[in-house]
């Protein structure tokens, strides 16, 4: 009797449970998924599709431990102040916002996941079948196709209607088109050979071919998850995206967008240990057919020949974490920063070699760089985000290859905007506090700060029109505004509204291929 | 007579704290630009955003919505705790700088 007790209760168990269980388990399963779903909408764009971080921090169980979910549920809801995170108060549900914060904290970091050649080739949208339709010249008023200035809006959301590249005529200062581009765009670049395209990538790695004579775009295609590397070939034959997720890089022919070879970022870097890396700064040159790639992780700068097989040059220990670089000496020598060692390393292109190392303040960030010719000096100059007590923008001699001067400015900074026309070299301060709002004055000469702009907003990216006669700066984060300014002035003239505008790229980088060289510089050296 | 003057200028003095022209728009910049334009912009929210744009607003239409927010007869989680530690001279300064601003 007992034992049939037992026997039947075991078996209501067993049957409760086998009832119970197919329903338990994919319920659960549901959750993790639409919870992934949630991230990958609303958070993956600047955290990292890897959990990983990409322009904001990772997060996952590892980066979360120990933080408390109360605090992050109140972060998703109000946003971090001084920071892009926006409120996500009205837009996510209370339980969808602690679904997430669970889900957050319990997800370890991706290992690489894939996004082959294979999916980049099917990912190419056409918007534009025949190219032989557009019109011939700009649809709209511009005396020189160099006075666009184009920027890249992230959308408060950092996705969504606000997320474009607007386009402004940097004469009248009116805005001249604009395309959407779902996530936030994060780099424009321009045909160096013919003038009516631009290429856009936003920060899901999707690049967006445009036709500037029509402000439409014409193709795209989906270069990864997550990554800002992007170069045109001088000839404008060929661009190249990196990503930071997966870590791999890949050559597009520029006229359909279709792969033509990816390359896995990996290599042995300064310690020894062999790594997979994010793709860092990638750059096409006026000196060659070729692209230079930095892989952040590993430490490398490789230098691609565009030409059969597409043949790699691999130059090892540049330095530390690199990011991004800018040219000189027509487009013969690149300066690459490097994070952990706060250098700027100096490549030659020609001989593919490391000339120097140079003292780069704390944690170099070089933007697009600036260097301005000065009593027959060739000055390069870089910011950095000053995380240290050390706060200052370096100016390097690029001919001799050595330090000028650490000049002293009033925090952290990003990138610095100069122009042959223009006495001063400008740099956006962004510490943040109240001195984010404003952004720095460099006399080229006496290369001493002589005046601060109180810009608003977080204010970042500075950048001359093509004639040097107008300085552009983003009001970002909640200042939603293009601000523009007399460059010799400094009066501010004109307003562009939009949402949490970065990144500002003239056409005229194509003539003078680093900020602040003047055009006739560039022929000489060709 | 004299008290007249006198309570007419306490009345002055009373008003003053709470009209317009009396606030501070630049006090209310900096309190705008450092935390309601996280969520309304200054000039205008972001257009997928669920929060009202305040630039050109009534100014005693925001500054009444502002004191029930923080004196919890207007019930909103978010702007309750947000308004909760506003004293009257920053609610006005706030409402004074948004009413005045062209949307």
């Amino acid at each position: 009797m007992k034992t049939t007790k037992k026997l039947l209760s075991t078996s209501v168990i067993t049957s409760l449970t086998a009832l119970l269980l197919p329903l338990s388990a994919p319920a659960k399963a549901d959750d993790a998924q639409k919870m992934h779903k949630l991230y990958e909408e609303n958070c993956a764009s600047c955290h990292g599709s890897d959990h990983g971080g990409f322009i904001a921090p990772g997060l996952n169980s590892e980066s979360l431990k120990g933080r408390s979910p109360t605090a992050l549920r109140s972060i998703i809801m109000t946003g971090s102040f001084d920071t892009l995170m926006p409120p996500f108060y009205g837009r996510l549900s209370d339980d969808e916002i602690r679904g997430l914060v669970k889900h957050l904290q319990t997800t370890p970091k991706m290992a690489n996941p894939a996004w082959t050649i294979d999916d980049i080739k099917a990912s190419i949208k056409v918007y534009v079948k025949d190219e032989s339709t557009l019109p011939d010249k700009p649809t709209y008023q511009i005396d020189d196709i160099n006075n666009i200035i184009g920027v890249a809006a992230r959308g408060k959301y950092g996705r969504g209607s606000g997320s474009k590249a607007v386009f402004i005529n940097s004469v009248t200062h009116k805005q001249i088109g604009e395309v959407a581009t779902g996530t936030a765009a994060h780099i424009i670049d321009y045909d160096p050979a013919n003038p009516r395209w631009a290429y856009v990538k936003n920060d899901t790695a999707e690049i967006f071919k445009v036709d500037l004579y029509s402000m439409q775009i014409v193709r795209s295609v989906k270069t990864g998850f997550n990554g800002p590397g992007l170069g045109v070939s001088r000839d404008g034959k060929y661009i190249m995206a990196g990503s930071y997720v997966p870590h791999n890089a890949v050559i597009l022919d520029a006229k359909t967008l279709e792969p033509l070879k990816t390359f896995e970022l990996e290599g042995i870097d300064p310690d020894g240990k062999m790594v997979s890396s994010d793709s860092g700064m990638i750059i096409g040159t006026p000196f060659a057919d070729i692209f230079a790639i930095a892989l952040e992780n590993a430490g490398q700068v490789w230098v691609v020949d565009l030409k059969e097989g597409f043949p790699v040059t691999k130059i090892e220990n540049v330095g530390r974490h690199l990011h991004d670089a800018f040219l000189s000496h027509g487009g013969s020598k690149l300066m690459v920063a490097s994070y952990v060692d706060s250098i700027v390393t100096a490549i030659d292109l020609k001989e593919r070699k490391i000339i120097k190392k140079l003292e780069a303040g704390c944690v170099p960030h070089v933007g697009g760089g600036s260097v301005v010719e000065v009593d027959g000096r060739t000055l390069g100059f870089g910011t950095n985000f000053g995380d240290c007590d050390k706060m200052v923008v370096s100016v390097w001699d690029l001919d001799k290859m050595e330090v000028v001067k650490q000049v002293p400015v009033s925090g952290g900074t990003e990138s610095p905007a100069a122009h042959a026309n223009a006495p001063y070299v400008a740099v956006d301060i962004i510490s943040k506090d109240r001195r984010a709002r404003t952004v720095q004055l460099i006399d080229k000469k006496s290369l001493e700060v002589v005046k601060t702009l109180d810009v608003g907003g977080h204010a970042y990216f500075p950048e001359y029109s093509a004639d040097g006669k107008f300085l552009y700066i983003s009001a970002g984060y909640s200042g939603d505004e293009v601000v523009v300014y007399d460059s010799t002035s400094l009066e501010k003239i004109a307003s562009i509204a939009m949402e949490s505008p970065a990144g500002i790229f003239s056409h005229g980088r194509v003539k003078y291929m680093t900020r602040g060289l003047s055009p006739d510089e560039m022929k000489g050296a060709k | 007579m004299k008290l007249r003057v006198l309570s007419g200028a306490l009345m002055l003095g009373l008003l003053s704290t709470h009209s317009i022209n009396a606030a501070s728009i630049y006090a209310g910049q900096a309190r705008a630009a450092a935390v309601c334009s996280q969520c309304h912009g200054i000039k205008t929210p972001s257009a997928d955003a669920p929060f009202p744009p305040l630039a050109g607003r009534d100014f005693a239409y925001l500054k009444l919505a502002l004191e029930q927010y923080r004196d919890k007869t207007r019930k909103n989680d978010l702007m309750n705790a947000i308004a909760g530690s506003l004293s009257d001279d920053d609610i006005a300064n706030v409402a004074a700088y948004y009413a005045g601003l062209k949307p």
